[in-house]
């Protein structure tokens, strides 16, 4: 998988409107600003995958890519427990941090990546003028390499790459630091690139 | 520290993180000291030839060769498994490819005559496996929560 940089940068302009939605939203839903930082466009070796995400537990909230593409790949909110526990401290008027997840932050976790990944999707289906629905959301809260790589088991085996787009949402006031990441499948991202192609060309 | 589809043979002591619906398949031989890990993610490679170890159907006769090039018999070997979680229930209904993963782990061990002395597989959660080849062949799992145990 070979990314030209005209084509990396377009991902990257995609991803930087997605995310700002979602920031938005995220902001809203904690009554904070949110700082986003700039979005990485990585192509990953499987092998590899460890070096991105390791042993750490955390919370990913998953969706698969559905609509004009099925099975076109997933989106990610990802977040630590400390702050997926400030998240829900934060929304419900709470300040005990010594506790361990319960069905109230599974609650909030999967609500926040519902929202902020619809906005994501909804930003870029009208760049791109396609529309990428989110399957409803599955939670899980453990090692992040093993979550990603259940997922990406069931994509495109043919590929031993993975394509990572991620841009890390950061609340400073509440230390609150998420990511979202968008996994296109190959076909998914050849359409991405197409679109982004003819637009930058003045179709 | 072995990654997606990799594989490592000798006496040393080795490792790979975060199993989920993937399989970490070890062999030990404790005759002569040496064993082989590699970290499986699909079950079958469908005449592909590139990243054996990615595979169950080419990584179990891949670690046998190794072992057996140098001086392993197979019925001298012990096989041990760990992962083939469902870690996103949701999606995984359908396929649950860890399931699938072990079961062809399993087919292939039996057509190879290599004995699974041990297995911990299945479950929602990922693991993270150390294998020590250097001292008895003691393989342990550990999971997100800190716990571990030996198989």
């Amino acid at each position: 998988m070979q990314l030209s940089t005209v084509q990396a940068d377009a991902i990257q302009e995609l991803g930087n409107i997605g995310a700002a939605h979602a920031a938005t939203t995220l902001s809203q839903m904690l009554g904070s600003t949110i700082e986003m930082r700039v979005p990485e466009v990585k192509v990953v070796d499987l092998a590899r995958l460890g070096e991105y995400m390791g042993e750490e537990s955390a919370a990913m909230v998953a969706f698969e890519l559905q609509g004009e593409i099925p099975h076109g790949g997933y989106i990610l909110f990802y977040i630590t427990r400390e702050s997926a526990i400030r998240l829900t401290n934060t929304m419900l008027g709470q300040t005990e941090m010594n506790r361990p997840l319960n069905e109230m932050d599974e609650s909030a976790l999967l609500e926040v990546g519902n929202i902020m990944v619809s906005a994501f999707l909804d930003a870029t289906a009208e760049l791109l003028g396609f529309v990428m629905l989110p399957s409803p959301p599955a939670l899980t809260i453990d090692m992040a390499h093993a979550a990603m790589q259940s997922l990406i088991a069931v994509m495109n085996g043919e590929t031993n790459e993975v394509l990572l787009f991620s841009t890390e949402l950061v609340c400073e006031e509440h230390k609150i630091d998420s990511d979202i990441i968008l996994m296109p499948e190959t076909n998914t991202l050849q359409k991405i690139v197409e679109k982004l192609e003819n637009i930058m060309n003045g179709n | 520290m072995i990654g997606i589809g990799e594989y490592r043979v000798g006496s040393f002591p080795m490792m790979t993180i975060g199993l989920g619906s993937c399989i970490g398949l070890t062999m030990y031989d404790p005759t002569h000291k040496v064993g082989a890990m590699v970290h499986i993610m699909l079950p079958e490679s469908a005449n592909r030839t590139d990243r054996p170890g990615k595979y169950a159907d080419t990584a179990v006769p891949l670690l046998v060769n190794e072992l057996v090039a140098v001086g392993c018999k197979n019925r001298s070997i012990i096989a041990k498994m760990t992962g083939g979680a469902c870690m996103f229930e949701y999606f995984g209904t359908n396929l649950n490819i860890g399931l699938r993963n072990a079961e062809k782990v399993r087919q292939m061990l039996k057509e190879y005559h290599i004995h699974l002395a041990a297995e911990d597989v299945g479950g929602k959660f990922g693991r993270s496996v150390t294998f020590l080849p250097d001292r008895d062949g003691s393989v342990s799992v550990r999971r997100a929560d800190g716990t571990s145990s030996n198989l």
